[in-house]
């Protein structure tokens, strides 16, 4: 058996570490997963964890085995994030599981939920709205139609794993401070990963030919997120990432979308990420991460100018 | 004659679920299958889609909707959007200009206008047609004091997008109550 360690804080970063130790996929041997000393995870740390065991069992692999957090204030919001409820379907859980049930309180805006259908997508929509709008106005400073672009853009990013991914996914909402950039500030988090087949293989038939023996991940989430490509030869297709992107800068966000073994991501200027990391560990399917940052009163803000509280 | 069709009342009969939300392909064909449906059976050249109860509409479902009505709709009918909020607006509008397509649209609390693919020279002629009510390409360009080769490619244009009505010389403004 082969131990991965979580990190002590699991966010995209922190699947990075995780899809590097696991040494390869499919991993050719059965995996525990210790997440004992892991402090924290993100909203993109709960949905790559899950995906990871969704992967792993529909690559006929072993159910691999979750040794969960050890601190009760950790296991406790890990429950209230729903990621328990799930987990139990994917993992062999070992350590004491909270009874606590998903919730919104203290920045779940949106428990995860599983995208198997454009059914799930209605439900996505339906249940983040009120939410949306309390943050998004409330605490990040946005004007009031962004609730609606949001709304939009969580349905997109759900959508692209129905159409595209072959299989289901999970999608996850959560607001919190973040200390590890901007200096503390309100974001609101979208996390939508899903172990089906990644960009790479989804956009070959209509694109790989162009690029030759250079086609690999970089080049399909380029072509997907620069471009504008979708698998479908439709001229209506291939809006949703478009309009993603386009909400997010204008809110000063952050974009990012691992797939296989690269990860493309829209650098704000807050930020000191790379446009294209590549040669990354491989991951199945493809993992979509867009932050939300408080407003400062500048593009994106309030039409009336309030400033934010940073 | 107008055929009025409340997108709440389809989104009743052929959603997944009960919502005032249009998203996802699925859920924008089906709505647009019982649309072609209505129309079909209807004698009205002139439809209007009312979004009056709709709440959010993402780009896949007005892509599905809209866009993809237009292209499928025959000569000799016309289809108006009425009753969009600006969100609304901006999706359709977005997915219409991609394809080069554009509708009539009466959004809510404001004039008619037009959404997707236009120029200044189409929405001023829109707007001449509308302001000065029906005429021929020589009535219109004196309104908009343009030249009447000037005039008549934007009235045709406006006419073969359906976004006027073009008859015997004629331009009218499509009826919108």
């Amino acid at each position: 058996m082969r131990v991965i360690g979580v990190p002590q804080y699991l966010d995209d970063k922190g699947l990075d570490a995780v899809a590097e130790a696991i040494g390869g996929w499919p991993p050719t041997e059965r995996l525990l997963f210790d997440a004992r000393a892991t402090k924290w995870a993100s909203p993109y740390g709960f949905t790559a964890l899950l995906t990871a065991g969704q992967g792993l069992r529909e690559a006929g692999a072993e159910t691999p085995r979750l040794a969960i957090p050890e601190a009760e204030e950790v296991r406790s919001y890990w429950a209230k994030a729903g990621f328990f409820k799930h987990a139990a379907e994917y993992f062999e859980l070992h350590g004491k599981v909270p009874r606590r049930q998903p919730d919104r309180a203290s920045g779940v805006l949106l428990p995860i939920m599983p995208i198997r259908a454009s059914e799930d997508v209605h439900q996505v929509v339906a249940q983040i709205q009120e939410p949306a709008a309390r943050i998004l106005t409330g605490e990040l400073n946005l004007e009031a139609r962004a609730t609606m672009r949001f709304t939009m853009a969580l349905s997109e990013a759900c959508q692209n794993v129905v159409e595209h991914a072959g299989t289901s996914g999970w999608a996850a909402v959560h607001a919190y401070n973040w200390r590890k950039r901007l200096g503390g500030r309100r974001v609101v988090v979208i996390a939508v990963s899903d172990p089906g087949i990644g960009f790479r293989a989804s956009l070959a038939p209509v694109e790989a030919k162009k690029h030759g023996e250079r086609w690999d991940d970089g080049r399909a989430l380029e072509a997907a997120l620069v471009h504008g490509t979708s698998r479908f030869r439709d001229p209506g297709r291939g809006q949703g990432l478009a309009a993603i992107k386009k909400y997010v800068l204008d809110w000063k966000g952050k974009i990012s979308i691992r797939s296989g073994t690269a990860r493309f991501t829209f650098v704000p200027p807050w930020d000191d990420d790379v446009p294209l990391a590549e040669g990354l560990a491989a991951f199945p399917g493809s993992q979509m991460q867009i932050v939300i940052p408080e407003q400062d009163g500048q593009t994106g803000g309030r039409a009336d100018g309030r400033r934010g509280t940073t | 004659m107008i055929l009025t069709i409340r997108l709440d009342d389809i989104m009743r009969l052929t959603g997944p679920v009960p919502s005032r939300h249009l998203v996802t392909r699925p859920t924008g064909a089906a709505v647009r299958g019982a649309i072609q449906s209505a129309i079909a059976a209807s004698a009205a050249p002139t439809t209007r889609l009312d979004f009056g109860a709709v709440e959010v509409i993402d780009f896949s479902c007005a892509d599905e909707i809209v866009a993809k009505l237009l292209l499928a709709t025959e000569g000799g009918r016309y289809v108006v959007v009425c009753n969009v909020d600006e969100h609304q607006a901006e999706a359709i509008d977005h997915v219409l200009d991609r394809q080069d397509l554009a509708v009539v649209a009466l959004p809510r609390g404001g004039g008619p206008c037009v959404l997707g693919r236009t120029t200044p020279d189409l929405r001023a002629a829109f707007a001449a047609v509308l302001a000065a009510g029906p005429g021929d390409t020589t009535r219109l360009a004196s309104y908009l004091a343009w030249s009447v080769e000037r005039t008549a490619d934007a009235l045709q244009t406006l006419a073969l997008r359906r976004l006027v009505v073009a008859a015997s010389g004629t331009f009218t403004p499509l009826p919108l109550q």
